[in-house]
């Protein structure tokens, strides 16, 4: 007795997976949003934010992440007019900016701590920007992850329907942890 | 025929699907099978529920004789149960790993994990999940969730024991008790493994509901139980990665010393360090997921229960519309009810009113569903199979339990009630037994779904009678307990002279207990005994109309030979007047059915209905009686 069933349509679909990256997105601005409304709680409570003048790495990290985005967006123009050299050359510049951008975040969370706004102390407040800037931190490897995945699919000469379908979700992704960094490092300046 | 055809001349530009070198590796253990997968979350649930359900009989037994020493209970437990009496600390991890258990293990993984999976591609129509890797991902950190949720057995100081809830301090603060140190880690670490995958599954289920439905399947034409799954979904979705932020406040204050949940506290002469913090923002974070996480526990098996009273009623779902959208107000209710845990945290009256309202809001939703199964039930022509019984259960509890929920959401009431055994004989019925209930149906209805064979109705009727009647008799009880003032997780009624009248009522329920357990011992050899010696399931065998049953008997990946076949009508032509037989199949044409269709079965499509209008009257109706 053969059971074996072999018509399944092969034709690659990448919209059903594409939405997984979406409700991705949509479940991890939920755990922001999470984490802001613990502090404005907390603030409104308490009477009293961080208090800080936050760290300048800051402003530039910001800058940075910004511009990766723009060079993330360049090297997907560049794949659909299918100039490949210029997609590798954009994507390494968005890795390198991706790596300067954690460089920096640990450079500010530095400069706090020689402050003396420590991450163990009595203001929960001032260990929040910790706590978000690491867990976003944690969302910048993942986003690093996707663009070597789109790199590689880059130098493998995939077929061009995926190679589209991995710059689509590292493009949804990364934007997405680039806004959200914008989202963390206003909240926190709105909310001393 | 037993061989389908096989034609091997593709090829395969991805690997998910085609790969058919199955090794007993990758069928059985790491599948990316949604059939598969379903029936590695339904047997782990199966057995985490037995678990949880033996550690209750641990703690009735010493709820009902605080007093006697049981010498096996030392064989068992050891330094747990020194002189064959349960710990008071031992205890509070008893009931804590029971709640987590059942919880998030069984009627939520177990449920929703197994159903999903189960029936999303098949009642819908594709080939299997948006993304099957993630989907094998998801059942595997649910396991290693389970793994080490079990680990903390086997520790020194024994399991987290501040409560399901794990409410801080004590959930924090190590030397708080000996449940709050190792116990706790591996509580936390488990949960993360959990949440993990329960959002892995979520995202698939509306990712593969959204995107993944055969031809004709429209929204309005999908079962009541894929309307179910796919709200428990985005429900977890929006409310689980609120639990992860609260978790890792958490994570940080209980490992490297923060104070986001911690002030002023005084252990012995000790001061601890932490200032500032508050707890009452963990259970703000707790129940934003907490709550919703009772529907995430509930509305499957409302779901399930809407197709087994419709299949086995032969009757139409009664309001399918509004049994999608009392879903749906469910399901944004839910995320503004949360304060309702917490009337006497010292709320704002004002507050605590506005929590009060949403609450009680909920009643209308959930009134409409009851109503609905009722009217789908009246004077249908039921067929009482075991599935039909456990859904009717479900009914049951859901009123008997609901009714109570009005009493608890009233925030002045719940001063009185708060934490009290009225609350647990509250939630025992409305989400434990009617969930526990929907979950049987579902075994009950699609077990030939699953393996091709049919469980024993018999051994089905003893399981329900003794699990409805015992349940009822353990749960029912509890409420005047809980009227009397009698406080929960207390560890022994002899120590305050108000509970010890309320011994004899805990002799009274452990018993029950004890039945209900022994009933599942039917359920239990029926399940595995009919995997392998089950009569053998026919194609359809409760005549039903949704796609699962078009699917061959045999397992096949890819789930149907050939196309996927198309949908023209929604799930429920059951008694359809002028039809010959008593249900017509979604993959029916109206083209076949001339004598049965009704105007509004064309949804406007003027050509269809003039077409109709023409056979009509050249087949003119001539015996319009009986």
């Amino acid at each position: 007795m053969v059971l074996t069933m072999e018509n399944i349509p092969d034709t690659f679909d990448p919209k059903p997976r594409k939405f997984i990256v979406w409700l991705f997105v949509v479940s991890s601005t939920i755990m922001f949003g999470g984490f802001t409304s613990y502090y404005l709680v907390f603030a409104a409570s308490k009477g009293k934010g961080h208090g800080l003048v936050l760290p300048d790495a800051f402003i530039y990290s910001s800058l940075v992440i910004l511009a990766s985005s723009l060079t993330l967006f360049l090297a997907s123009k560049a794949l659909k007019k299918l100039n490949f050299s210029l997609e590798r050359k954009l994507l390494w510049i968005t890795m390198i900016l991706a790596i300067v951008f954690g460089v920096m975040q640990f450079n500010a969370l530095g400069s706090m701590v020689r402050t003396g706004a420590t991450l163990v102390g009595n203001n929960a407040a001032i260990s929040f920007i910790y706590v978000v800037s690491g867990v976003h931190l944690l969302h910048i490897i993942a986003g690093v992850g996707l663009i070597i995945n789109a790199l590689a699919g880059s130098y493998k000469n995939v077929p061009a329907a995926q190679s589209q379908y991995k710059m689509e979700i590292a493009s949804i992704f990364w934007h997405f942890i680039d806004i959200l960094w914008i989202y963390l490092y206003v909240f926190l300046l709105l909310n001393r | 025929m037993s061989t389908i055809a096989l034609h091997d001349e593709h090829t395969h530009d991805h690997a998910d699907h085609g790969h058919h070198k199955e090794t007993l590796i990758s069928k059985y253990i790491f599948s990316m099978d949604h059939k598969m997968i379903g029936k590695q979350f339904l047997i782990t649930g199966i057995i985490m529920a037995v678990i949880a359900m033996g550690l209750s009989i641990l703690f009735r037994i010493q709820l009902a004789w605080p007093e006697t020493n049981f010498p096996f209970l030392e064989t068992f437990l050891g330094k747990w149960a020194e002189g064959g009496r349960i710990k008071p600390d031992f205890y509070l991890a008893l009931v804590t790993i029971h709640g987590t258990i059942m919880v998030f293990f069984v009627l939520t993984a177990g449920l929703s994990g197994t159903f999903s999976n189960l029936l999303i591609p098949l009642q819908i129509g594709a080939r299997d999940m948006a993304s099957p890797f993630l989907n094998m991902l998801s059942y595997w950190f649910f396991f290693m969730a389970c793994v080490i949720m079990m680990s903390s057995f086997f520790i020194q100081t024994g399991p987290a024991s501040g409560g399901w809830t794990v409410y801080p301090p004590l959930s924090i603060v190590a030397k708080a008790m000996p449940g709050s140190g190792l116990g706790m880690t591996l509580w936390l670490v488990s949960m993360v493994l959990f949440v993990a995958s329960s959002l892995m599954g979520g995202i698939n289920y509306v990712s593969t509901i959204l995107n993944m439905r055969t031809k004709g399947m429209d929204l309005w034409k999908m079962p009541l139980t894929i309307w179910a799954f796919f709200l428990t979904a985005i429900l977890g979705i929006l409310s689980f990665p609120v639990l992860v932020a609260g978790v890792v406040l958490m994570v940080f204050d209980r490992s490297v010393g923060t104070s986001f949940y911690l002030s002023d506290i005084v252990i012995g002469t000790d001061i601890l360090p932490n200032e500032g913090g508050s707890p009452i923002l963990w259970q703000h974070l707790f129940w934003f997921l907490g709550h919703p996480e009772v529907y995430i526990v509930i509305m499957p098996a409302l779901g399930i229960s809407s197709e087994v009273i419709s299949v086995n009623s032969r009757k139409p779902i009664f309001g399918y519309h509004a049994m999608v959208y009392s879903l749906i107000g469910i399901t944004v209710l839910s995320f503004i009810v949360w304060g309702h845990h917490m009337f006497v945290t010292g709320m704002n009256p004002l507050l605590g009113g506005v929590f009060m309202i949403t609450t009680l809001i909920i009643a209308v939703p959930s009134a409409v569903k009851t109503f609905n199964y009722l009217a789908t039930l009246w004077r249908g022509n039921i067929r009482f199979t075991p599935a039909m019984l456990f859904a009717i259960g479900l009914v049951s509890f859901f009123i008997s339990g609901g009714l109570t929920g009005l009493f608890l959401g009233n925030a002045s009431l719940d001063i009185n009630l708060h934490d009290t055994y009225f609350v647990v004989a509250h939630f025992h019925l409305v989400m434990g037994s009617a969930a526990i209930f929907g979950m049987l149906a579902g075994v009950y209805h699609w077990f030939p779904r699953m393996f091709g064979k049919m469980m024993n109705a018999k051994l089905g009727y003893l399981h329900f009678w003794l699990t409805f009647i015992a349940a009822y008799l353990v749960f029912f009880p509890l409420h005047f307990l809980g009227l009397d003032g009698v406080p929960r997780r207390y560890y022994a009624f002899t120590e305050f002279e108000f509970m010890k009248k309320w011994l004899t009522v805990n002799v009274f329920v452990t018993w029950a207990a004890i039945m209900a357990a022994l009933a599942q011992v039917a359920f239990l050899f029926n399940f595995f005994y009919s995997i392998f010696k089950g009569k053998v399931a026919p194609q359809n065998p409760w005549e039903a109309n949704t796609l699962e049953w078009t699917a061959p008997v045999e397992h096949i990946h890819g789930n149907w030979p050939g196309e996927i076949p198309t949908v023209y009508r929604w799930p429920y032509d059951y008694s359809k007047p002028g039809h010959d037989v008593d249900f017509i199949p979604q993959t029916v044409p109206f083209s076949e059915t001339m004598s049965s269709n009704l105007p509004h079965d064309f949804e406007g499509n003027e050509v269809a209905e003039r077409i109709q209008q023409d056979w009509e009257k050249a087949n003119p109706v001539t015996e319009n009686k009986g």
